[in-house]
């Protein structure tokens, strides 16, 4: 640790910053011509039966809360949101219904939100398991769209894409989460992230056909990010409408006074896996560094132009200015952030930096070279190739139908698959490995524990939550993070839990977790 | 799930998901702008492939394609 600044700061090296993504998939039916989108998410979700619980802790929600300080009174989505609830009650759902709330036996949470289902993988350790329990994800997809096309009757009734755009100015999303110390400030992430956030694209883009926004709609040409044209702010606690860089939310889904959740709502939802492993790897890398010495590297002028310039740029291409008055290009921006990582420790932390420079190379020679990594480049290609198969030319919707078809989750109708079983698209996964995250939670941090509470003692909660678990008859407790925890410890744990009488057994090992984390938060 | 049945049905492959240091992330073969280019699309069976599923791609569907603002 280094800088002034950070004198006095608990040690939290990357490896330590609990992180989760939460990604939002667009859903249609393909056997009739009008049908009702909250329904079909909802029963999507509902068709998954494989759940320990069903009951979501909403009171532990606050998407009000904002880091720069209070709580607005409201949201520029309210009265977007106001109305789909008083149309989801016309329909007769309660909130509760709508939902379709499902916490997973991985660890997970799977349910409706907005019309789109959403899956957030369990609270993750190390990129690896991320990456993991993301694709485990996939195929819980797929396996309810197996088990509703079933009571539908009607094989390929649906159609579920992992993008974020409809092409026709609606936006979903893919937001990460990084829980940081409550120490590291949110003006010194929002000062020292942003210029990251905005560069990463070059390297993290799912790429789109089109442009849309206020400045873009209706345009075609290609552009490298599917969400820099819905960014508008460069930070704000709104997330539907007025969509920041950086969000300002505050809800830390744990102590707060120890921890805060750094909540993005900027990147694109990938198909590959190896820039899902570097979106969440290189930006854990950034927040270890910025809480070590939390003093800028970079600061654009207009960050907000600036993403939507680097997106619409040929090949992400073109030079930015920057605060003190120079010029970079997006590349450049990477690279000092690059340079000034601190607190490499793991070998994890290692692969993300070596492929992090081995990108950078390869970008700076031809950005061609990242085809086996990188969304917007492989989907390029396979556009610009099937235009020339095809005959389509620039403007001819089959492309965008084509880039929509990517993003297809279905193994046998999308276009992402086949790159990615010949080998042109890397995988980092095992195949084998991820049936056993689609049941079986990590092995550290809180989603484990969380995951055998709700095992053992199902009947006696009355909901549940990230952090809370709320006993029938109102008693409650709140998980620590246990971040200090190894894999054998936890699973000592999960031991202890599984052969537990009554819950109040769980009391003293909460307290122990929490001591631990105070323990090795002072050293 | 039980406490035993925690460690007894990970098979080996699995447990590596947890320890960063034992299993890491595969590691790039070649690279750097002096290595071959990542593989095209040339080959023919892949080719064959893929433009099989373009063709099933209705040239309508992303305008039709329509879904609520999310997050």
């Amino acid at each position: 640790m280094g800088g002034a600044e950070s004198r006095g700061r608990r040690e939290f090296p990357p490896g330590k910053i609990l992180c989760g993504i939460e990604t939002e998939f667009g859903i249609i039916r393909r056997d009739v011509e009008e049908s009702d989108p909250v329904v079909e998410s909802m029963e999507l979700v509902r068709s998954f039966r494989e759940t320990s619980f069903g009951t979501w802790a909403y009171e532990e929600e606050d998407p009000r809360a904002d880091a720069r300080g209070g709580r607005a009174d409201r949201l520029a989505q309210d009265e977007e949101e106001e109305a789909f609830v008083r149309s989801d009650l016309k329909r007769g759902f309660s909130f509760r219904e709508s939902k379709s709330d499902r916490i997973l036996k991985n660890g997970a949470r799977f349910y409706n939100d907005h019309t789109h289902p959403e899956y957030s993988t369990p609270e993750c350790l190390s990129i690896r398991e991320l990456v993991v329990f993301d694709r485990a994800g996939t195929e819980i997809l797929r396996e309810a769209i197996r088990l509703r096309e079933s009571v539908l009757g009607s094989p390929g009734a649906l159609g579920l894409y992992r993008n974020n755009t409809d092409f026709h100015g609606h936006s979903y999303g893919c937001h990460e989460n990084y829980l940081l110390p409550r120490e590291m400030s949110f003006d010194e992430i929002v000062r020292g992230l942003t210029a990251f956030l905005v560069a990463r694209i070059i390297l993290t883009g799912a790429g789109k056909v089109g442009q849309e926004g206020e400045d873009g709609l209706g345009k075609s040409g290609y552009q490298i990010s599917q969400r820099a044209d819905f960014m508008e702010v460069r930070t704000g606690v709104d997330t539907m409408q007025r969509r920041p860089l950086v969000n300002s939310r505050d809800e830390p889904h744990a102590d707060r006074n120890r921890y805060r959740r750094l909540h993005l709502i900027v990147g694109d939802a990938n198909m590959s896996e190896w820039q899902t492993a570097m979106k969440v790897g290189m930006t854990r890398l950034v927040l270890g560094s910025l809480y070590a010495r939390p003093e800028p590297v970079v600061e654009l002028e207009d960050p907000v132009r600036t993403i939507r310039e680097i997106s619409r740029a040929q090949n992400g291409r073109v030079s930015v200015r920057c605060r003190n008055g120079r010029t970079m290009t997006a590349d450049e921006i990477l690279s000092c952030y690059r340079e000034r990582l601190d607190g490499i420790l793991t070998e994890e932390d290692r692969w993300i930096v070596a492929e992090w420079d081995q990108a950078l190379q390869d970008y700076q020679a031809d950005p061609h070279r990242l085809r086996d990594r990188v969304d917007w480049v492989a989907k390029s290609e396979l556009l610009e190739w099937a235009a020339q198969e095809m005959s389509l030319v620039p403007g001819d919707p089959g492309l965008q139908s084509l880039d929509l078809a990517y993003h297809d989750i279905d193994p046998q109708e999308g276009l992402f698959w086949p790159l990615e079983e010949e080998g042109r698209i890397r995988r980092l996964t095992r195949p084998e490995e991820v049936p056993f995250a689609m049941s079986k939670p990590p092995g550290r941090g809180r989603a484990p524990i969380r995951a055998a509470i709700l095992a053992r003692f199902g009947e006696r909660i009355q909901e549940a939550g990230w952090e809370r678990i709320v006993f029938s008859g109102g008693r409650a407790i709140d998980l620590p993070p246990c971040l200090e925890a190894d894999e054998g410890e936890v699973a000592r744990l999960v031991g202890r839990i599984a052969a537990m009488e009554n819950p109040e057994g769980l009391e003293p090992i909460v307290r122990a977790l929490e001591e631990k984390g105070e323990r090795n938060g002072r050293s | 799930m039980n406490g035993a049945g925690f460690h007894e049905v990970r098979p080996q492959s699995f447990v590596g998901i947890e320890d960063q240091d034992r299993v890491p992330l595969p590691t790039r073969k070649g690279g750097g702008p002096d290595a071959p280019a990542p593989k095209n699309l040339d080959p023919k069976p892949i080719r064959d492939r893929m433009l099989d599923r373009m063709k099933k791609v209705d040239p309508k569907q992303s305008e039709r394609y329509r879904q609520r603002t999310g997050e």
